[in-house]
């Protein structure tokens, strides 16, 4: 083994030198994407690795480089071109091969980045050229056997297709056969396709119909879809070497902006109504088209407003390391999923409450040295701030390895402090909820950092403000976890639109698991709440109708709205689901700010007025019930 | 669901061939002798493809179309026309009886089964 | 000082132009649940969504069902310092007067039955009694009377 030691060495020195130099190169290729002597030269530093790997007994090292040549030389033979995907994942490639020269047993797979590569140059390779197709069928075509569902398939396997229909010439509902063929079609192939295939789709239509087929221009035109998701990989990622161009823009700019797109999407959802009463297809084809830009719109400016969470942990660090000097006790701070996007305004608001819960954690949570060391903890205690997307939501935790919570010192504190009673059976759940009420306060000592009167009721209410919801867990000896619950955007959500009695509300669409019917037993009975049968398990359900107090008499096929949130389940019973709808979030003046069940109210497409229902109360209030049958079970 | 083919040829070793490639490929086929056979056997029962020859003795392809085409039962199905010579008039008058597409004989099972395909899905 | 009168409940009410946004023929009101009866509904104005309230129910007075002359009336009122857009319920606008404040006298102690911290005072318009009200204060008992009372509560108790 000594004897190879030295060579090996060697080669490891050499290939970290190539890896560097291949790095260098991709960056430059970056800025000359076009620039076939980088490429050769990065293809070339590659060969070496690889040879010189097989050489040297770096077996991994060569499979592995093997296949990124391969892949390299796709790009030097001119198959595949360089785009900004194919650099990132290439880099990626240079630090997976940099962690299979330290050591190939612990690196991860390394197939991953090879079929990302493959992907990024697939990609590359179709974004090049392309057909604009645009066809009519003669109108008797359907009747005739022809179908343009297959035609359009045919098409599709020529290549990624966008396929736009052309409804001009559709006559209203009244005047139209529906046999008749009447829409005409307008389709972007990319990629390299040979206009001899689109007319070989079209072979048994040759002469009866217009076909026109054009180059497709620009590989990014106006029908491009608008990317329906935040994409915090290109605003929040450490680009290496030359980052993405950023500018910055004052914050009311940003909030003028999200009002003007708000009042877009209300006017859109008008015009939207308007469209599909009218009848009017043409109309309505445009209709569709606005409101998919308006959404497009929404997204951009929405994930404009997006700032990591990152931005605001460098606060912590230092307020840990503070505390961890006034209280004696050594304490390590980790975060996690620091580049979690939240919106801006959402963020700054959050801060405070988190100062408090990691005081909280630092304070009351994390026991002194020595004690520690009395349940063979180890000296050093640990907070932990992690943030991810869950859903429409992002969940944000502190975590301390201290005692965890004692239910009965907060079931003592809260009896002593009115919050609850001698007699109350609280489950573990309701206890640590007491926590967050108003004047209540477990620190058994004030000390100078926390258990001064303001505490957690204050964080409650502000994370309530946001919509969210805070969740605490804690296992006595090993430690507590609060979890924050925040929606990921604070202005517009899709809604689920909902009827009760002519009346009109919207449920966030993120919130809602499934829609059912409420079956015919249920049905009849109006009255105390219950539960439903759904695939085996349980879900406790409430009549909206008597909850809002409503007179009218029900319809005869009422729906259920399976609602959840942190996990748990509620069904609410409504007359009719009306629509999914792009739901403009407005605050509920002070006047309804007090009342429960309602986060805020929206404006539907024919200018009336909509409450959107609050879905973490109303689960909140199934959670209720099912704890009340729980009681009367253990009763009985 | 499998699909059900309707094919229309005299020759019993056409109709063979049609038989066993559409089988091997997941569709049902039912044989027809002639255009009449056929015009019976589609006012009967509906059909997801018709194939028919040109040259049948008590009614041709080109008549069986058109009489088909009247058929309620006829509405969106297509019609493959077969024909030994490849002559665009003939094509032509195919199409305007109502046939959707058509193939040359002799043809393969590669051929046939492309056609079809793309026919009737 | 200007004000613009209005009948509710068979009563003459001035409220100073400072805090009138406008007057408008009656919208479609989207009523919400549980909210007691002052302040029961929400419409859209001009794509903001404002509470609709009924002073009529806050001066105990009899409510019409509406007619041609029923009005709603935005108004910008200041609550705590921070001033909130609300909308009442007018059963008819009558116009804009002068007002002067010399003349505005307190409310005498008997013969009615209004909650005498709702009313700032007593003034004269064409020969009747117009009542001026202490808006900041009927708004703010209603925040205050809704924070306990709104939880969410089933059938149950």
């Amino acid at each position: 083994m000594s004897a190879e030691a030295d060579p090996s060495a060697l080669f490891r020195q050499e290939a970290s030198e190539l890896v560097a130099s291949i790095e260098v190169g991709l960056l430059d290729l970056e800025k000359r994407e076009g620039d076939s002597e980088l490429i050769a030269s990065v293809f070339r530093d590659l060969h070496t690795v690889k040879g010189s790997g097989a050489m040297f007994g770096f077996t991994e090292v060569a499979a592995f480089v093997h296949e990124f040549e391969t892949a390299f030389d796709r790009l030097r033979r001119g198959e595949a071109a360089v785009n900004a995907d194919v650099i990132a994942v290439s880099l990626k490639a240079c630090d997976h091969i940099r962690g299979l020269l330290a050591d190939p047993a612990t690196a991860p797979a390394g197939k991953p980045i090879l079929d990302a590569l493959a992907g990024a140059m697939d990609s590359a390779a179709a974004s090049g050229a392309g057909l604009v197709v645009q066809v009519r069928l003669p109108a008797d075509a359907i009747r005739l056997g022809h179908h343009p569902r297959r035609l359009l398939d045919e098409l599709a396997a020529l290549g990624k297709t966008r396929i736009a229909a052309l409804p001009e010439a559709i006559p209203p509902l009244d005047d139209l056969d529906p046999t008749d063929c009447l829409t005409g079609w307008r389709v972007e192939i990319e990629g390299n396709v040979d206009p001899a295939d689109v007319e070989a789709v079209f072979v048994f239509l040759a002469d009866l119909i217009d076909l026109e087929i054009t180059p497709l221009g620009d590989p990014a035109p106006s029908m491009a879809e608008a990317p329906r998701e935040a994409t915090p990989a290109r605003t929040a990622a450490p680009a290496q070497g030359s980052g993405p161009d950023t500018m910055r823009v004052a914050t009311e700019r940003l909030d003028e902006l999200m009002d003007r797109v708000g009042e877009l999407v209300i006017a859109e959802a008008r015009l939207h109504s308007i469209a599909q009463t009218a009848g009017d297809s043409v109309l309505l084809v445009v209709a569709e088209d606005i409101q998919r830009l308006a959404e497009g719109l929404r997204d951009a400016t929405m994930s404009m407003r997006m700032v990591p969470i990152g931005s605001i942990t460098g606060r912590f660090r230092r307020l840990v390391r503070d505390l961890s000097t006034q209280l004696g006790r050594p304490i390590r701070f980790e975060t996690s999923g620091e580049d979690t996007e939240l919106d801006k305004t959402v963020i700054e608001l959050l801060a405070d409450p988190l100062v408090h819960i990691i005081r909280n954690a630092a304070d009351h949570g994390l026991e002194s040295p020595q004690e520690r060391q009395a349940v063979c903890k180890p000296e050093t205690g640990t907070i932990e701030l992690d943030a991810e997307y869950s859903g429409a939501e992002v969940l944000i935790r502190v975590r301390d390895d201290g005692r965890g919570l004692d239910p009965a010192k907060i079931r003592r504190r809260a009896i002593d402090r009115g919050l609850t009673t001698e007699d109350a059976q609280l489950s573990e759940a309701e206890l640590f909820r007491l926590v967050l009420e108003p004047g209540f306060s477990t620190a058994e000592r004030v000390t100078d950092l926390s258990g001064r009167g303001v505490g957690m009721d204050v964080v409650r209410r502000t994370v309530e403000d946001l919509r969210g919801q805070i969740e605490i867990a804690s296992e006595p000896g090993h430690g507590s976890t609060i979890t924050l619950r925040l929606p990921l955007t604070l202005a517009i959500i899709d809604g689920l639109l909902i009827e009760i009695g002519g009346e009109y509300y919207s449920i966030p669409l993120a919130a809602v698991e499934e829609c059912v019917e409420l079956p015919a037993p249920h049905a009849a009975a109006s009255g105390a709440s219950s539960f439903l049968n759904i695939r085996g398990s349980l879900v406790p359900f409430v009549r909206l109708r008597d909850l809002f107090a409503v007179t009218a008499p029900p319809s005869d096929f009422q729906k259920v709205v399976v609602v959840t949130s942190g996990g748990s389940r509620i069904g609410l019973v409504v007359d009719r689901i009306v629509a999914n709808n792009q739901t403009v979030i407005k605050q509920l003046s002070r006047l309804h700010a007090a009342l429960k069940g309602f986060s805020g109210a929206t404006i539907l497409g024919d200018g009336t007025v909509a409450l959107i229902l609050d879905v973490p109360q109303l689960v909140a209030l199934g959670r209720t019930i099912e704890d009340r049958s729980a009681r009367l079970e253990r009763a009985a | 669901m499998t699909k059900t083919i309707l094919a229309v040829d005299d020759s019993p070793s056409v109709r063979q061939m049609v038989q066993m490639t559409l089988k091997g490929a997941g569709y049902t086929v039912v044989e027809a002798v002639d255009g009449e056979d056929a015009l019976d056997k589609a006012r009967r029962g509906r059909f997801d493809a018709v194939i028919t020859d040109q040259n049948m003795p008590k009614l041709d392809g080109i008549g069986f179309i058109r009489r088909f085409r009247e058929l309620p039962t006829a509405v969106g199905v297509p019609v493959v026309f077969l024909s030994t010579e490849s002559r665009d008039d003939l094509k032509a008058e195919a199409r305007a009886a109502g046939a959707t597409g058509w193939m040359t004989k002799p043809f393969d099972q590669t051929m046939l089964l492309n056609v079809v395909k793309k026919i009737a899905g | 000082m200007n004000v613009v009168t209005m009948r509710l409940g068979g009563e003459i009410m001035a409220i100073p132009t400072d805090c009138l946004r406008e007057i408008l023929e009656p919208v479609p009101v989207t009523r919400v649940p549980r909210a007691g009866a002052f302040s029961n509904s929400l419409i859209n104005v001009r794509g903001a969504v404002v509470p609709l309230a009924d002073l009529r129910v806050a001066f105990a007075m009899g409510i019409e069902p509406a007619t041609m002359d029923t009005r709603m009336v935005v108004l910008d009122v200041p609550i705590g310092g921070e001033s909130i857009t609300v909308a009442i319920i007018a059963d008819k606008v009558h116009d804009v007067s002068h007002f002067d404040p010399a003349g505005i006298e307190d409310l005498p102690a008997v013969g009615h039955a209004w909650p005498p911290d709702f009313i700032r005072g007593i003034g004269k318009w064409q020969n009747d009694f117009v009542i001026l009200p202490d808006l900041e204060t009927v708004f703010s008992q209603a925040v205050q009377n809704h924070a306990p009372a709104a939880s969410l509560s089933d059938k149950e108790t």
